[in-house]
């Protein structure tokens, strides 16, 4: 008898998970009581971030009690790819990051991203609260594909005492540049600290030295997948820039088996006089060097080709999938992150720099984060990440390269030549 | 004779289930990789091109694909060599009645390597290897090698190297602990038979000991080699490849194409090699050892 009863249940507990897992997601369910379910995947899972993050999901939630937010985070390097895999899925969240450019334009062109120019017109204030220049890298034949959170870029940051020690003062040319770095090797000290193990820290040099070289209207047509060529001179000249700053003994020894993180702790020891940092790391920098350190933008080459007033650097923020059911209520989910307020908590709370006009002041940043985003407002453009700007094809070239140029096993010529390959090859599949 | 009919049928309809369990997520993924390798297209584009052979020819004129070749025959020679030949030699010597006292402990220090994480062996030695702080380049300073100190995962001559070591160091010990069982079942009777005939233990390791755990042998060398043309975490969480394209191996490579380039045909291509390679040499490995039973 007992066995029997043991039997009936086990039957019905088969069956139960059997019609648990038939009715489709939970998310219908909880339509049927009469809430809407946002699914939300971002990028920051830090214990550091993520609780930003948590808090401005739960205050939405409790203006808004008929939406609810499913929240989901994963790191930067696995983003890329899960992106990738989840796009191709059913379960597709309705609010995601992605990076601005060509990142984000390939999934336009798949029709994945939905098109937000409507719900931007239709509010205006709400456009108008965007730093102009934050908006323009998500859009794609003139149409807004992605909303900023923030807004980033990319910095030398120097040393103080050592710099004072030399007599050295920032650097506003290249030339200068250079001298400032001989004087810091003559006087023994490591003139810049570099952790390119993974090699986007390589590739953020080659961002800047690129729009700097090359003409700006070449280089746009050149990141363009339907039309790269690569064949401007400027692209050799920029990477012999750069080797040359390893050939020279400028870099820390050993660059490409040092990560970022390793590299960031000798630069906070004060084991090296410069390092180039994007400006979401200038609270790290200011906490652990306190006061001791300043920055300048990456200095104009004098007889380069392309625009000297550009900025390196880019907006991260979210798309909206084209598939989701719910666009209005993500849209107002994207207002809600965006709104003055929130943005302003987020430049206090964890020292990002936002896109919302008037939010990085320094009364909320640090200092030296809102200097970075009046430069960034007063450039005439921003070179965006070289390695999310082009096409992934021509950003793996780079990217696998860069180590073997900085270690002299291969040329600037050699490595354009692969890069200029690959373009004509992705060019033939864009027909 | 309507007996053995009755019990054939009963033995297929037990045969059912799992027959089209394997027909399901074995030989179907296997076709269908095979039919994907002929389109142009990405995770997240419904759309897709055919392209036909292209991506075969094109795998054939990639120098990356060649490394990566190269690099996985390494890894497969290096696997034979160290894990099962220096294995064997290995548990031989804990067999032995000399040191068989002190087997237990030996046999967890040798096997306590296979059942830590790979995530967290590839960050320890990363550490290990590092040129400034690594205990690799600090030891050979300490015994005064200091020329032989470098980068070593930052030098794209001696990377690979570098990372098939780890792998040795971690699977050795548990090649060991299958001959170890395998070796605990020869009766004692040869030994002892081998003994009387005065038989030295060099030679009573080749003509008793490996004629008894010959299968043993051709299953660790299938998986090794095997294992050596599948290998990926160990790479990707090393090097991912690098510096340049030095450590490619045939995993990583397809990890690569599949979800950083958004070629998801080029990456079937390379599955499907892979299927091909894996299978001649275990065709090749079972023929050898003319049966692949007891496996």
């Amino acid at each position: 008898m007992k066995r029997k009863a043991g039997f009936i249940l086990a039957v019905m507990l088969m069956m139960s998970l059997l019609v648990a897992g038939c009715s489709s997601s939970s998310s219908t369910k909880e339509e049927e009581s009469g809430k809407v379910v946002l699914k939300f995947l971002h990028k920051w899972p830090q214990p550091e971030f993520a609780p930003y993050f948590e808090d401005v999901v739960k205050e939405f939630e409790k203006e808004n009690p008929d939406i609810k937010i499913k929240m989901e985070a994963v790191a930067d390097e696995p983003m890329k790819d899960k992106l990738r895999v989840i796009l191709g899925g059913n379960e597709i969240p309705d609010v995601m990051f992605s990076w601005s450019g060509e990142f984000a334009r390939k999934f336009v062109r798949a029709g994945a991203a939905l098109d937000l120019t409507p719900y931007l017109n239709e509010d205006t204030a709400w456009k108008e609260n965007f730093i102009p220049a934050s908006l323009q890298p998500f859009v794609s034949d003139g149409k807004n594909y992605g909303i900023p959170l923030r807004f980033n870029g990319k910095f030398f940051v120097y040393n103080k005492k050592i710099f004072d020690k030399y007599n050295l003062q920032a650097p506003k040319t290249w030339d200068e540049f250079l001298q400032v770095l001989d004087t810091l090797k003559k006087g023994g000290e490591t003139p810049i600290i570099l952790g390119n193990q993974d090699p986007w820290p390589a590739i953020h040099y080659l961002t800047g030295l690129n729009q700097k070289l090359v003409p700006q209207d070449v280089r746009m047509k050149d990141y363009n997948p339907k039309t790269g060529e690569f064949t401007d001179p400027g692209y050799v000249k920029a990477m012999e820039m750069l080797a040359d700053l390893n050939k020279k003994g400028y870099f820390m020894k050993n660059v490409n088996s040092s990560s970022h993180d390793m590299a960031s702790q000798l630069f906070f020891a004060g084991k090296g006089a410069i390092f180039y940092l994007e400006l979401e790391e200038f609270a790290e920098a200011e906490k652990n060097m306190k006061g001791n350190w300043g920055f300048f933008p990456m200095p104009a080459i004098t007889d380069g080709k392309g625009n000297q007033n550009y900025i390196t650097g880019a907006p991260d923020g979210f798309i909206v999938s084209s598939k989701t059911k719910h666009p209005k209520e993500a849209i107002k989910f994207l207002k809600f992150l965006t709104s003055k307020e929130n943005a302003l908590k987020l430049v206090k709370e964890i020292g990002w720099p936002s896109p919302i006009e008037g939010a990085t002041n320094p009364d909320t940043a640090l200092k030296e984060v809102a200097e970075g985003v009046d430069y960034m407002k007063k450039a005439e453009g921003m070179a965006e990440w070289l390695d999310t700007d082009v096409n992934a094809k021509v950003a793996d070239v780079y990217l696998s390269n860069i180590q073997l140029l900085l270690d002299g096993s291969k040329t600037p010529e050699q490595v354009i030549k692969q890069v200029q390959k690959v373009a004509k090859q992705i060019q033939s599949e864009a027909d | 004779m309507i007996k053995t009919f009755q019990n054939r049928r009963t033995a297929v309809l037990y045969i059912v289930p799992a027959l089209l369990f394997i027909l399901l997520f074995v030989f179907l993924p296997i076709i269908l990789n095979l039919y994907n390798s002929l389109f142009r297209w990405n995770s997240f584009d419904a759309e897709r091109t055919f392209v036909g052979l292209e991506y075969y020819g094109r795998l054939f004129k990639d120098p990356v694909f060649f490394t990566a070749l190269k690099n996985n025959s390494l890894y497969a020679i290096a696997s034979l060599v160290f894990q099962v030949g220096a294995g064997l030699i290995i548990a031989a010597i804990l067999e032995d009645k000399l040191i068989r006292k002190f087997q237990p402990f030996f046999r967890t220090v040798f096997f306590l390597p296979s059942v830590i994480s790979i995530a967290v062996v590839g960050l320890v030695w990363q550490l290990l290897y590092n040129p400034e702080v690594g205990l690799v380049n600090g030891v050979l300073k300490a015994i005064g090698q200091e020329e032989w100190a470098r980068s070593w995962l930052g030098d794209s001559d001696v990377a690979i190297y570098a990372v098939v070591a780890v792998s040795q160091w971690q699977y050795t010990g548990y090649m060991v602990m299958l001959f170890l069982i395998a070796m605990q079942k020869i009766p004692n009777e040869y030994y002892e038979a081998a003994m009387i005939d005065g038989a030295s233990k060099i030679k009573t390791f080749f003509h008793v000991t490996v004629p008894q755990i010959k299968e043993m042998i051709l299953v660790g060398s299938v998986i090794t080699v095997i294992g050596a043309f599948k290998v990926f975490d160990e790479v990707y969480v090393m090097t991912s490849g690098g510096p340049g394209r030095s450590t490619e191996v045939l995993g990583t490579m397809l990890y690569r194409s599949a979800f950083r380039n958004d070629e998801m045909g080029y990456a079937s291509t390379i599955g499907t090699i892979v299927f091909v390679i894996t299978l001649t040499l275990s065709l090749i490995q079972m023929k050898l050892g003319k049966s692949g039973q007891e496996v």
